[in-house]
């Protein structure tokens, strides 16, 4: 690029951040690529500091997460998880409810789900069909779940004013407990040790399609990123969406047009869950084939919210930040397997991420240091 | 007003409450009537030492929400107290027995460690106006993930082997009388000094002109400020003050108390600092309230072992949720606490 060229750009840059109070796309782009690169920095100095080969760790979190076509497909199974728990979160976040709580709704959901597989297989002639719609209601049973399970802390919010951050997380804890409870004394097989339901017959899994991995299909991650759109066009283009972030951003202004905050906190909550019991049933069908003990589980409802939050909580944004992030943990596992640095590495990486992304001032301030408004780019 | 009358009226309903339970308890021991095994002088005991992290937790952070300052970090400070702690007693004694000494360094250790961790947490909540509920979610993530890696690191492993804890404090001639002596002067000198601690915190909050700083900087900055304090440097004290009482709260948990760090899951913490923000909550802001509101959540978290004596088999996956269920049940009655009227919006002096 001329010279010019670099100080046209620079001169929008600047323009830019002199109206950034408001947050703009671009400074919310820069904000996550920047967050995310200090993150991965202070990781790997961390690494190195704690006498690992620094050099290594990256490489290896950069080959795990697509370094070859298997690594591609985990990569992608995470993504899908974490884009359907990231939407789930992105719904709440924007209308002003912090749900914390997805982990929970995804646990409760998958169990729903689960237990619609388990009871319905008996009765239904084995076949592709009824495979596909034994799927059919068992995501609409986690969706129902996980809805319900959502609902419960937005009505204690909205009509007795408890915060949604601690109901949310202690009804998680609950989830976990009770799910592993009802595992463990009834729904293990007969004799069976370790706390895993009956596995779900072939005919109920979705089909790979590509990538040949049992535990990822193309299919699982195109429902996620229809539910991304439905989501999207919801918030964005119905009056629904609207009342749902006006109320969350000025209740006031809500209040005039209408709007009933509370009934919209509930209504909040209640998608939020629908989606994350959604993200329970995905992984139950399309990862595990079976239901275990919540406790093992991934978190994926917690790396969602960083997900969400590197999206700036817009649904669409969700999908590069859940495509990151399943990298970021493919990659991570990767290294747990292969080199002897703890793969709990990744998960300290993606809290510094949040936390960065809780600060933009800090970048701010740095850009406005180094004389650029725009950022670091 | 009614509102405000009407929550009043709610709350003292509640505490009333707890204290006719509270008074229920102690007849049933003193006068040894049936049922007493359930509540036994070592269920007492083993609930305030449960409730000991919880309030210092608490504590901490009612200072900080006092202030203005949500710090809903509690949680990940709590983690990196509890790893920093029993690492820094393993690492000083040489890697092998952990002497009485080790253990105070190592209690000592995490409360510097968190402060300075609380410092530059601090600093991104004061002066870079982070969003702190976000920021504070950051913190719980970053200690679930580096408490376990550092532990990795220490011992080969997301858990600590076992270690001692620190031992029981025997008061001559106090330690004699029925039922106290055991509770509080033949214990943990944790337990004695944060109920000592407790104490002092109110004393300072309500009765002195620092108290009174701190109360103002939550409830009218303005007004501290023309009055010629700092808010900001206010409520940098009082969040730091959280950071490392949360840090002390972990580390008791891991060697004032128990017997090491256990790292699987959320860790051993496992929801105390999330507990310790509802204790003061529903202690409404007060800190003797926080320890009493602490000594229920620690008298749930014990229920089970009272459980199982009398013989009640319930799982213990079901029995170790009893006090995630008291949090929601408390929160869902005294869900509209009155919070101070400035928390959560940074202070801009220009403005």
């Amino acid at each position: 690029m001329s010279r010019t060229g670099l100080g046209t750009v620079r001169a929008i840059a600047d323009r830019i951040a002199d109206r950034m109070l408001s947050a703009s796309v671009l400074e919310r782009l820069a904000l996550a690529v920047a967050s995310t690169i200090l993150a991965l920095l202070i990781g790997a100095i961390i690494v190195a500091a704690s006498g690992y080969d620094a050099v290594e760790f990256v490489s290896a979190l950069v080959f795990g997460a697509v370094g070859n076509l298997s690594n591609i497909a985990f990569t992608l199974r995470q993504s899908t998880m974490l884009i359907l728990t990231g939407v789930a979160v992105a719904v709440a976040f924007r209308a002003g409810v912090f749900n914390i709580g997805v982990q929970g709704q995804f646990v409760v959901g998958g169990l729903a789900g689960t237990l619609a597989v388990l009871v319905l297989v008996p009765l239904l002639p084995a076949g592709v069909a009824t495979g596909v719609a034994i799927m059919a209601l068992a995501a609409l049973a986690a969706i129902i779940a996980g809805g319900a399970y959502a609902a419960l802390p937005g009505m204690m919010k909205a009509y007795a004013g408890a915060n949604e951050v601690i109901t949310t997380i202690m009804l998680n804890f609950i989830a976990a407990g009770v799910v592993y409870f009802l595992i463990d004394a009834y729904l293990k097989p007969p004799g069976a040790a370790a706390p895993n339901t009956a596995a779900f017959p072939d005919y109920v899994d979705l089909p790979g399609v590509a990538f040949g991995s049992p535990s990822f299909s193309v299919i699982g991650l195109g429902i996620a990123l229809l539910t991304v759109l439905v989501v999207y066009v919801l918030m964005a283009r119905t009056s629904f969406g609207y009342d749902l972030v006006t109320s969350g951003h000025q209740e006031p202004a809500a209040k005039y047009s209408g709007v009933d905050p509370k009934r919209m906190i509930v209504r909040t909550m209640t998608i939020s869950g629908m989606v994350a019991g959604l993200a329970g049933a995905m992984f139950a069908i399309m990862i595990l084939g079976y239901y275990s003990d919540p406790n093992s589980f991934p978190t994926f409802g917690f790396d969602a919210i960083a997900v969400s939050l590197l999206g700036a909580n817009n649904p669409l944004a969700v999908v590069p930040a859940g495509i990151l992030f399943g990298g970021l943990d493919a990659g991570g596992q990767y290294i747990g397997f292969t080199l002897d640095v703890p793969s709990e590495l990744v998960d300290g990486v993606i809290g510094l991420i949040v936390l960065f992304v809780a600060v933009p001032e800090l970048f701010r301030m740095a850009g406005r240091y180094t004389g650029l408004g725009g950022e670091h780019q | 007003m009614s509102v405000a009358e009407g929550v009043d009226r709610q709350r003292r309903l509640i505490l009333g409450f707890v204290g006719i339970v509270l008074a229920a308890i102690l007849a049933l021991l003193v006068l040894d009537l049936p049922g007493s095994d359930v509540v036994t002088v070592g269920a007492l005991e083993r609930a305030i030492q449960a409730a000991t992290p919880i309030a210092l937790a608490a504590i901490g952070g009612l200072y900080a929400e006092k202030s203005g300052v949500f710090n809903i970090g509690l949680e990940g400070f709590m983690i990196f107290g509890a790893l920093t702690g029993a690492a820094a007693a393993w690492i000083i004694s040489g890697s092998g027995s952990v002497s009485q000494a080790d253990l105070w360094f190592g209690l000592l250790a995490a409360a510097v460690v968190c402060g300075i961790l609380t410092i530059i947490y601090a600093i991104l909540l004061v002066r870079f106006e982070a969003d702190q509920i976000v920021a504070g979610l950051a913190v719980w993530f970053i200690g679930l993930g580096f408490g376990p890696f550092a532990a990795t690191v220490v011992w080969g492993g997301v858990s600590s082997p076992s270690l001692p804890n620190i031992d029981n404090l025997t008061i001559p001639v106090l330690a004699d009388v029925p039922v106290l002596g055991r509770l509080f002067f033949d214990a943990s000198p944790l337990v004695l000094a944060t109920i000592v601690l407790a104490v002092v915190s109110w004393v300072v909050l309500f009765r002195t002109r620092y108290g009174f700083w701190v109360q103002a900087a939550g409830e009218n900055p303005e007004a501290l400020d023309t009055a010629g304090v700092d808010v900001n440097r206010v409520r940098y004290a009082t969040v730091v003050f959280s950071g490392v009482m949360a840090g002390i709260g972990g580390a008791v948990l891991s060697i004032g108390l128990g017997s090491g760090f256990t790292g699987t899951g959320v860790t051993m913490v496992d929801g105390r600092g999330w507990i310790g923000i509802v204790a003061y909550l529903f202690g409404n802001y007060n800190p003797l309230g926080a320890y009493g509101a602490s000594l229920l959540f620690g008298a749930m978290d014990m229920l089970q072992i009272q459980f199982q004596t009398i013989g009640i088999a319930l799982p213990a996956s079901i029995t170790g949720l009893f006090p995630y269920v008291a949090v929601l049940i408390v929160l869902a009655a005294v869900g509209y606490t009155r919070v101070p009227a400035a928390v959560g919006e940074p202070y801009d002096k220009e403005e």
